[in-house]
């Protein structure tokens, strides 16, 4: 009976002894690859300050709020006087940080998030930030990105006309902004309905895989001329369209950080031209190599709430004194005189 | 005597259950706790508050006639969102829930062409109205979105 006992005792200490030594297998594989993470993330964090901060950002949106800088004016351009290189560096949430090494980073690395940094087409930072009254006479039209601006920014005011998956042949001829009796009429049609000062468009993401670029330019030029007839004393803010998070993007190929650069670069042709306003967004979107900030959203393409309300603040910095466009406007006129 | 005793009792009876069918259900809620708690039921995505200031021009209900209003919507990756309105009148819940519908087929057209998984959702949104309340649900679990309203009278 006793040795019976006894046999027992010894199967139980062997079982205890056999999930003691898989207890401690598991522990040496899990601590040993979270030693190698760490050691792997160290190397990282000292090639990059940026990367550092990517680290830093996770993909909840509260997270982000503390460790991703507001665009602060060390960040941002003053209103003149700043170099291009200045102006491609500003937003990028970890160079004015230091990353603890003491080694530049290498500035060819850095992509500029504009095509022509010097443009006068491109809105500055202005010296006084405006509030939301700003936008009580502002038509906001644009796509789901827009959208997405208008639900989270915490915005109060401005007339919304934006859809989901506009693109620039719907934001010309498409019935899809809806309308209080059930009825879609065109972002035109919804234009004319009102009296508006500023009108800002955010478009390009759902023409990115337009191959077309002058097909899409005489497009976007002739149904914003449309624009400007309907509200001919509207201010034209034109915004960058974003950058997008290549590795998360799902919706097709064709939706990459080449493709956005392409459509900005004519976007910023078309002010220039045009006599409209350019509001670099990837200024503060940017991750500085040409591509939206790590963690910034969800699915490559609509960025978090923080990243809105950032939005919605450069816009109150980023506005157009009303000198100032008495100034281009004359400007324009006098060339347009010359040309004559 | 005791029959026209009776036929008061009776008519009274009648009376009284006339008026109860007649009178609104009395619903009593806030609207910020019950739309947090619906929040819950959208798991896809993280949803932002929207001004208040904006939810009568983009669910076309006019400000007047809203008490309250909490809407929470997505920053565009999908066609999650929770509306919550408490109309001034009880009376006034009919023409918030025809918005409510419109809105949800517009998605629902402008989804199809952009991404399809999200028109499943629209599909199944939930439009109620209890008292002078009318909730406006997209999300991801119905039952427990039902289940809440349930809960709070809906």
């Amino acid at each position: 009976m006793s040795a019976q006992k006894q046999k027992r005792k010894k199967r139980k200490d062997t079982l205890v002894l056999k999930l003691l030594i898989i207890v401690a297998l598991v522990l040496v594989v899990f601590e040993g690859r979270l030693i190698v993470t760490m050691i792997t993330h160290r190397s990282v964090m000292n090639g990059s300050s940026v990367n550092d901060e990517a680290d830093a950002v996770e993909t909840e949106s509260g997270t982000i709020e503390d460790t991703v800088q507001e665009p602060s004016k060390d960040n941002v351009p003053a209103v003149s006087g700043s170099s291009g290189l200045d102006l491609s560096l500003a937003g990028l949430p970890g160079m004015s940080v230091s990353s603890g090494s003491s080694e530049p980073e290498t500035e060819a690395s850095r992509k500029p998030t504009v095509s022509n940094p010097d443009s006068q087409a491109i809105v500055r930072e202005a010296v006084t930030a405006v509030d939301d009254s700003y936008f009580s006479d502002a038509a906001f039209i644009g796509d789901s990105r827009m959208q997405g601006f208008r639900n989270a920014s915490g915005i109060t005011q401005g007339q919304f006309f934006t859809s989901v998956g506009m693109s620039l042949s719907k934001m010309k001829s498409e019935a899809i902004i809806p309308t209080a009796d059930g009825e879609n009429i065109t972002v035109a049609a919804a234009l004319s309905g009102g009296k508006y000062s500023k009108i800002y468009i955010m478009l390009g993401a759902n023409d990115l895989g337009e191959y077309d670029w002058d097909s899409f330019r005489d497009g976007f030029i002739s149904v914003t001329k449309r624009f400007t007839e309907i509200q001919p004393d509207a201010i034209m803010y034109i915004c960058s369209c974003i950058y997008v998070e290549e590795s998360k993007v799902t919706t097709g190929d064709y939706v990459n950080n080449e493709n956005v650069d392409k459509i900005n670069s004519i976007l910023l042709e078309i002010c220039e031209n045009q006599g409209y306003y350019y509001l670099d967004l990837n200024e503060i979107l940017s991750n500085g190599y040409g591509s939206l900030i790590e963690g910034a959203s969800s699915d490559g393409v609509h960025i978090y709430e923080n990243y809105c309300k950032q939005m919605l603040d450069y816009m109150k910095t980023h506005y157009v004194p009303v000198d100032s466009e008495d100034e281009r406007e004359s400007e324009s006129e006098s060339e347009t005189s010359a040309e004559n | 005597m005791k029959k026209s005793t009776a036929i008061l009792c009776a008519a009274a009876l009648a009376l009284s259950l006339t008026a109860c069918g007649g009178k609104e259900k009395e619903v009593s809620v806030d609207p910020a706790k019950l739309a947090g708690e619906l929040l819950e039921t959208v798991t896809s995505d993280t949803l932002s508050e929207t001004s208040a200031d904006l939810i009568p021009s983009t669910y076309f209900i006019e400000a007047d006639d809203m008490k309250k209003g909490v809407a929470y919507a997505s920053s565009g990756a999908t066609a999650c969102e929770v509306v919550v309105i408490q109309s001034k009148d009880a009376g006034n819940t009919s023409n918030v829930e025809k918005q409510f519908q419109s809105r949800v087929k517009n998605q629902s057209d402008l989804y199809a062409s952009y991404n399809q998984g999200e028109v499943d959702k629209l599909d199944k949104a939930i439009i109620r109205s209890a008292g002078a309340y009318t909730v406006l649900c997209v999300c991801d679990d119905t039952d427990k979105a039902n289940e809440i309203l349930k809960n709070s009278g809906f």
